[in-house]
């Protein structure tokens, strides 16, 4: 039985005096217990949504989702107790509050006794080295240490299961690195983790398979390795005013997809193998056409690209 | 009960970290030498129960009230109330313990008025009917409490609950008949008044601060009880339905 499993989700929001939105559509995902699974997507794409359906806040449109084998919406009381929730950002801490007494009240709030509270929150705390700031108020915490405080309060009921929603972001790179440290400590205990972001680097560093969503819709999953590959082999090179038998010679060049023209005059260059690349700009530089731009495509463009070549469904 | 005592726990030490919470506890004394002087400038001091107990009655309700409405607003401010909602413990058992935490100690501003009334006016008030009174004051609490859980279930619903909660109380104050007696409202207006609890325990503590017997004692207090018991009762219902109805909406951490 799978820690996470998620049939056919679907969520509609309808705003007012506005079009419904559809934010998940037909999301269909099983996390294995112990496994640390990305939820890889650019702003909007759904991932809180479904993180928010998984915790029991928000409904699903359709479809059903199950934690532990427990339904998130007829299950609700069965659910809780297995869970724990790390939102990223400022929000989600009492920081008028000391560090230890946010912890307290989220382990009352877990049923926890007076003993197993204060020996719980004294032990997190050492975990995430806030002991030393333990009875400080929160407010005076810098944003790294806000988001280790929250990953102890999501562990407070000694979750078995653990949401984090984008956990390091607006981080510095060292915290964020302290953090993915700590992530990885919980993987160690078994913990199943859905970890959501849109850093390919955090998803490569601490998930063992990662799924690529975008507008409500799941475009692949994958191990990290395989995405790593896939991206950097994909290119595109964009060219202003390349002479035409130039662009023709490119056309030959193995590895590249495709020669377009773009609407306002810039010729597209896409590529799908390593190396590609350079033969290219080593082309327009001999030449002497120096307005170029590299970019890598979106994680989209490669997963159609990709599962086109392999004959894979969606 | 674990829930209710976290959320008393908590709100404790929020009361510690917001002092603006305890506003009512120096607004109470000076409503309470206003009421004095309209009083005596009037020439009735026989209103003087009215005067004890209208500012300790605005007091109560509007601790009750606005921290009902600033709970729920400040849990979203937090961004911690889809946190509370997916916890184990009852979301409404830990509103109420901090919503009854904050209405106890509302009973500091019993002391308060009182004590301005004697300090400045040479006022004394005498409970001519102690048992009755303490009834009264525990039973009120009680029913204070209850009713503002249902208050905060429908500020769930409310984007900014704070200003509605603000501007809720007014309304309690003249069909409670804390000030002016319900019996000066017209006709009509009384039985609604008959339906909010604050009019029958404001006239039973009145009524406990004068020598003449208590008639019906037993009946009015009994009304209060089971007014509040109502109002806790459709407070924790209607806070299981509205949660249920946000969660469809996506409407629960809207701020």
């Amino acid at each position: 039985m799978p820690a996470v499993d998620v049939q056919e989700i679907r969520r509609i929001f309808t705003p007012r005096k506005r079009e419904p939105v559809v934010a998940l559509d037909g999301v269909s995902l099983a996390i294995p217990a112990g496994e640390v699974h990305g939820l890889l997507g650019p702003n909007g794409a759904g991932k809180t949504t479904l993180v928010k359906i998984l915790s029991t806040v928000l409904l699903p449109s359709g479809g059903r989702a199950f934690v532990g084998g427990h339904d998130v919406v007829t299950e609700t009381e069965a659910v809780r107790p297995l869970i724990g929730i790390v939102f990223g950002g400022e929000r989600g801490l009492y920081t008028r509050l000391s560090a230890r007494q946010n912890l307290e009240y989220w382990g009352a709030l877990y049923r926890l006794s007076g003993a197993q509270i204060k020996q719980r929150s004294a032990e997190l705390l050492e975990r995430v080295g806030l002991t030393e700031r333990a009875d400080q108020r929160v407010e005076e915490f810098s944003r790294g240490m806000k988001q280790r405080l929250h990953l102890a309060r999501g562990l407070m009921g000694d979750a078995r299961v653990l949401f984090l929603d984008e956990p390091t972001t607006g981080m510095d790179p060292l915290a964020a690195r302290e953090f993915r440290a700590l992530i990885n400590q919980l993987k160690g205990e078994g913990r199943t983790i859905l970890l959501t972001t849109h850093d390919m680097v955090e998803a490569e560093t601490v998930c063992d398979r990662v799924t690529l969503i975008d507008r409500g819709r799941i475009l692949a999953t994958e191990t990290p390795r395989s995405l790593g590959s896939l991206i950097s082999r994909f290119q595109r090179i964009d060219v202003e005013d390349a002479p035409r038998e130039v662009l023709e010679a490119i056309r030959a060049i193995d590895g590249v997809s495709s020669v377009t023209t773009l609407e306002d005059g810039t010729v597209r260059i896409e590529v799908h193998e390593e190396g590609a690349t350079t033969l290219v700009l080593k082309e327009l530089v001999d030449v002497g056409v120096t307005a170029v731009k590299t970019s890598l495509p979106s994680l989209e463009e490669v997963y159609v690209q990709v599962i086109g070549d392999r004959g894979l469904t969606v | 009960m674990r829930a209710f005592l976290a959320g008393a726990q908590i709100q404790l030490r929020f009361l510690r970290a917001y002092p603006d919470a305890a506003i009512p506890f120096f607004t109470a004394p000076m409503f309470s030498v206003i009421f004095q002087m309209v009083f005596r400038h009037a020439g009735r001091e026989d209103l003087t129960p009215y005067a004890a107990i209208a500012p300790v009655f605005i007091a109560l309700w509007w601790l009750a009230l606005f921290n009902s409405g600033w709970t729920i607003t400040m849990e979203r401010w937090n961004g911690t109330i889809e946190m509370l909602v997916a916890a184990p413990s009852s979301f409404a058992a830990v509103v109420f313990g901090r919503i009854t935490t904050t209405t106890l100690l509302g009973v500091v501003s019993f002391f308060e008025t009182w004590l301005v009334a004697r300090a400045i006016f040479g006022t004394k008030i005498t409970i001519y009917h102690p048992w009755a009174f303490y009834a009264t004051v525990f039973v009120t609490l009680f029913a204070m409490a209850g009713t503002a859980v249902a208050m905060a279930s429908l500020f769930v619903l409310a984007r900014n609950a704070v200003t509605f909660s603000n501007s809720a109380s007014y309304p309690f104050y003249v069909l409670g008949g804390i000030l002016v007696p319900v019996s000066f409202l017209p006709h009509w207006i009384r039985p609604v008044s008959a339906v909010v609890f604050l009019s029958w325990s404001a006239d039973l503590m009145r009524a406990a601060l004068q020598a003449a017997p208590m008639h019906e004692f037993w009946f009015r207090l009994a009304m209060v009880a089971m007014l509040g018991a109502a109002g806790l009762l459709v407070g924790l219902y209607a806070m299981r339905v509205i949660l249920t109805r946000v969660r469809g909406t996506g409407e629960l951490g809207t701020t």
